[in-house]
């Protein structure tokens, strides 16, 4: 019943978990963590807000759809013709949450008792569509809140600005929600159609991490799944211009602090960055700008920024990268100066050995910590495969890292002439 | 899981400790607590701050970062809370589990030994904290306390409860007002740490992978060296009624209003009504099938989010939302009906049991973070005996049907406050 999982294990981190393709189709992570009161199980598609345009691979038809479609989607999901699955969930005590990004969506619950159960009600909702004209435009009026609820919000503001800014035209610039002009467009087929294209089982992970039996979890697999056929699918973006849009945006909100996010867009070609060169870019990130390094003194001494809102991040994704620092300041501007004069340093004398050195350590121990929650794993093992990698294998390149190969990412990375500033002053 | 063992340190100070191998990391933290009160507050706020950037062995910023990063990312961290009419100043430090370095470092003891010496052995300069340091916590703190206004959601809950406790303790804000922040001097503050350090009353918590005994030992050391002699009362009290309702509202340029509906609950831990009074709070607002999520926001789409929140410490309840301008009214009513219906007992069988056993399934996971532990633990502060989250799962689990009733029967509508948004897009 379960020889389709296999067993993969990791000396460092002393932690092991199964995987296996399920005859369905369905890609399986089962990640048993002995004693643990709660499992948390992920159910994704990789479908975010960038897919709005495709090609089944055997069709000619190309489908182009409305903006926020597939978050649309994933609030339709949870109801079906005899209510919805919160009401399921609400007989096992399970908490069941969504969410849509970019690239994916995913379906998750988060339960201490009747695992098997929830698990059940999981694989079943999300196999199971039901859309009417009715159910599709009560929805509007709540993702409408939604929507507006987001315009208020300086952070998410501060992110898109900045993604226009940088990109031209991929999608990755447009709102995850949409707009309540796209959403208006949307209708019970179109749902359908983005629904059997890309909950295609072939096109979707399930993880289950906690104190589970995989035996168990490998039966009621056999029980819930509905075996699909294979789907290709073409994702089609047009090209994206190898600069920015814009080196500078602006807008005023309702805020007592301002806001910034510095981008520096990379140039991608079609392949994801490997699990190496993600690792690499966390550990220049950590040498370049955490609270142990130069920089990070330098903008505090000059009350530039806050230990409370200064970070970065490395936002990838499929067709498009970019490093972003991000944080509160009075003066932006400064701040963006001070990034890249130090960026400009680094590239012309690198780093003491010390300084990679504990950056790599500092990268590995948080990545070692973030292995204590069945949520961040079943989040985190989603995720990377979606993108073709692997837990383990990040843990081990982290370990693993040298100097040179880290100072190497900055011949595509933190490229002066493709960066953009996005700042949201106070509107008074 | 493993259990929890409690001991005293010296007078005023407790030590907790769970020792639990599941967790790749440890956590460490010692908490503070003392009256909130005008005079003090702003002074104690930026304690944890200064405190948690250097010490005497390492006086430097960078380089005691540098050596939590060698630490494999350790991290000293600050906070300020308010727990009921307490204010709680917490200083921790947080790493991975010894047997996951990579050279066979002991990380739990460097890591003891380093938040002993930054809260008892501070780097003064002329018996005061030093000046760059004091200018940058302080422009540091105001900065945070202003960028509460950039998220309208926490920033109108703080709205309503300053409002609705403005004659408590607990209406002070856990850092003051900005220009109390601004007042402050160096000199206060040796003396106000002095204070923390004497006489706060202080919990100690070391949690996950790691042997608590020479932990213990370090702080037991420290503490004798103090040789205190007495500790502050931390009093909290509860309004049980309101008498009237007190309404405020507020325009702002902004797309989406908020409303927030704070009520007195007339129960408040220790009573042995809390488990009770925290069934009726999700059953009415806190979860996907309670009466808020389902009729206000599914059915009406009235709101974005709509949901209760009881704190058990001051036996308060809030219910926010966010909500068109024009709909606030309606919104206003409808909340106010559900309550109706669920004092009318218009509520079955399987909407109690769902509550029921949401709870339990928060209250288990909390078990399964540290940081979820430590708030848990923290929050018994106020109680005679400490209930572990299992306890509390079985106190809830046992609450009959007309328990929820009465609940419901004892919330008065003290605080409407509302945001009111232009409704216009930027």
């Amino acid at each position: 019943m379960t020889d389709w999982l296999k067993k993969i294990e990791n000396e460092r981190t002393g932690d092991c978990y199964f995987i296996g393709k399920h005859p369905s189709g369905l890609e399986v992570f089962l990640y048993p963590k002995e004693k643990n009161n709660s499992t948390y199980a992920v159910f994704g598609t990789k479908y975010g807000s960038i897919d709005n345009c495709f090609k089944i691979q055997k069709e000619s038809t190309v489908h182009h759809v409305p903006a926020g479609i597939a978050h649309y989607l994933e609030h339709k999901l949870f109801e079906s013709k005899d209510g919805d699955a919160f009401e399921q969930f609400a007989k096992t005590g399970a908490s069941a949450n969504a969410y849509t990004s970019f690239d994916m969506t995913c379906f998750l619950f988060s339960c201490t008792e009747n695992v098997y159960e929830s698990l059940k009600i999981l694989l079943d909702f999300v196999q199971t569509p039901y859309f009417t004209e009715q159910t599709v435009q009560k929805e509007q009026g709540i993702i409408g809140q939604e929507i507006k609820m987001y315009e208020d919000d300086p952070q998410w503001r501060v992110l898109f600005n900045l993604l226009d800014a940088l990109y031209l035209k991929h999608p990755v610039r447009i709102d995850i929600a949409g707009t309540v002009q796209s959403i208006a467009q949307i209708t019970p087929e179109l749902l359908y159609q983005c629904y059997h294209t890309f909950y295609n089982l072939h096109n979707m992970v399930l993880c289950v991490a906690g104190d589970i039996q995989p035996e168990r979890v490998a039966g009621i697999c056999d029980q819930m799944l509905k075996p699909s056929q294979p789907i290709q699918i073409d994702r089609i973006f047009e090209e994206e211009p190898a600069h920015i849009a814009k080196a500078r945006v602006e807008q005023k909100l309702s805020v007592g602090v301002p806001l910034f996010e510095l981008g520096f867009k990379e140039i991608v070609n079609g392949r994801r960055p490997s699990t190496k060169q993600v690792a690499e870019t966390e550990i220049l990130l950590e040498a370049l700008s955490s609270s142990a390094s130069p920089l990070y003194r330098r903008l505090l001494d000059a009350d530039l920024i806050n230990e409370a809102s200064f970070g970065n991040e490395y936002f990838e994704g499929p067709g498009y990268a970019s490093v972003i620092f991000s944080g509160e300041s009075k003066d932006p501007e400064r701040v963006a100066q001070e990034i890249k004069k130090e960026i400009a340093n680094v590239r012309s004398g690198g780093f003491d050995r010390q300084v990679f050195e504990r950056a790599k350590r500092s990268v590995y121990g948080k990545n070692i910590a973030s292995l204590n929650h069945v949520g961040s794993i079943a989040n985190s093992i989603v995720s990377l495969t979606f993108a073709g990698r692997e837990l383990f294998d990040y843990i081990d390149a982290i370990a693993e890292a040298d100097m040179d190969s880290v100072l190497a990412r900055l011949e595509t990375q933190l490229r002066p002439e493709l960066c953009s500033l996005s700042i949201v002053l106070p509107n008074r | 899981m493993a259990g929890i063992e409690q001991r005293s340190v010296c007078n005023g100070v407790n030590f907790c400790s769970i020792r639990d191998e599941r967790f790749k990391t440890i956590r460490m933290s010692v908490h503070f607590l003392w009256p909130l009160t005008e005079k003090t507050v702003s002074a104690n706020s930026i304690l944890p701050f200064l405190l948690s950037r250097a010490s005497r062995k390492y006086p430097d910023f960078t380089k005691l970062n540098e050596h939590l990063a060698e630490l494999y990312g350790a991290v000293l961290d600050a906070d300020v809370q308010k727990l009921g009419d307490a204010q709680v100043l917490s200083v921790s430090a947080s790493g991975i589990a010894d047997h996951y370095s990579l050279h066979g470092e002991s990380i739990s003891a460097e890591l003891a030994k380093l938040l002993c010496s930054i809260i008892f052995d501070p780097p003064f300069e002329n018996g005061a904290f030093p000046i760059q340091s004091f200018e940058q916590e302080k422009r540091q703190l105001i900065e945070m306390l202003d960028s509460e206004f950039n998220d309208k959601r926490v920033y109108s809950k703080l709205k309503c409860e300053r409002l609705m406790c403005a004659k408590e303790p607990y209406g002070i804000g856990r850092c003051g007002t900005r220009q109390q922040l601004q007042n402050l001097t160096r000199e206060g503050l040796t003396q106000a740490w002095t204070n923390l350090i004497h006489r706060a009353r202080v919990e100690i918590m070391v949690l996950g992978d790691c042997d608590p005994e020479p932990i213990y030992h370090d702080f037991y050391a420290a503490f004798q060296n103090l040789a205190r002699t007495d500790s502050v009362n931390c009093p909290n009290t509860t309004i049980p009624k309101a008498s009237e309702v007190n309404r405020v509202s507020e325009k702002m340029d902004v797309v989406q209003s908020k409303l927030v509906m704070g009520f007195r609950t007339d129960c408040a831990e220790p009573d042995s009504g809390v488990p009770a009074m925290k069934l009726f709070s999700a059953l009415y607002g806190g979860t996907p099938n309670s009466k808020l999520f389902l009729n206000v926001r599914e059915k009406l789409s009235l709101c974005y989010y709509c949901s209760s929140m009881y704190n058990p410490i001051k036996g308060l309840m809030l219910v926010q939302s966010g909500v068109e301008t024009k709909n606030i009214s309606h919104a206003e009513q409808e909340i106010l009906r559900q309550l109706e219906e669920v004092r009318n007992g218009n509520f079955d069988g399987s909407e109690l049991s769902a509550a029921k056993l949401s709870l339990c399934n928060s209250y288990r996971t909390l078990s399964d973070s540290l940081d979820g532990l430590e708030a848990w633990y923290l929050s018994q502060a106020f109680r005679p005996n400490v209930k572990s989250p299992e306890n509390e799962a079985e106190l809830v689990q046992a609450v009959a049907r007309e328990e929820v009733m009465n609940a419901a029967r004892k919330i008065t509508l003290d605080t409407v406050y509302c945001l009111e948004g232009s409704g216009v897009e930027a």
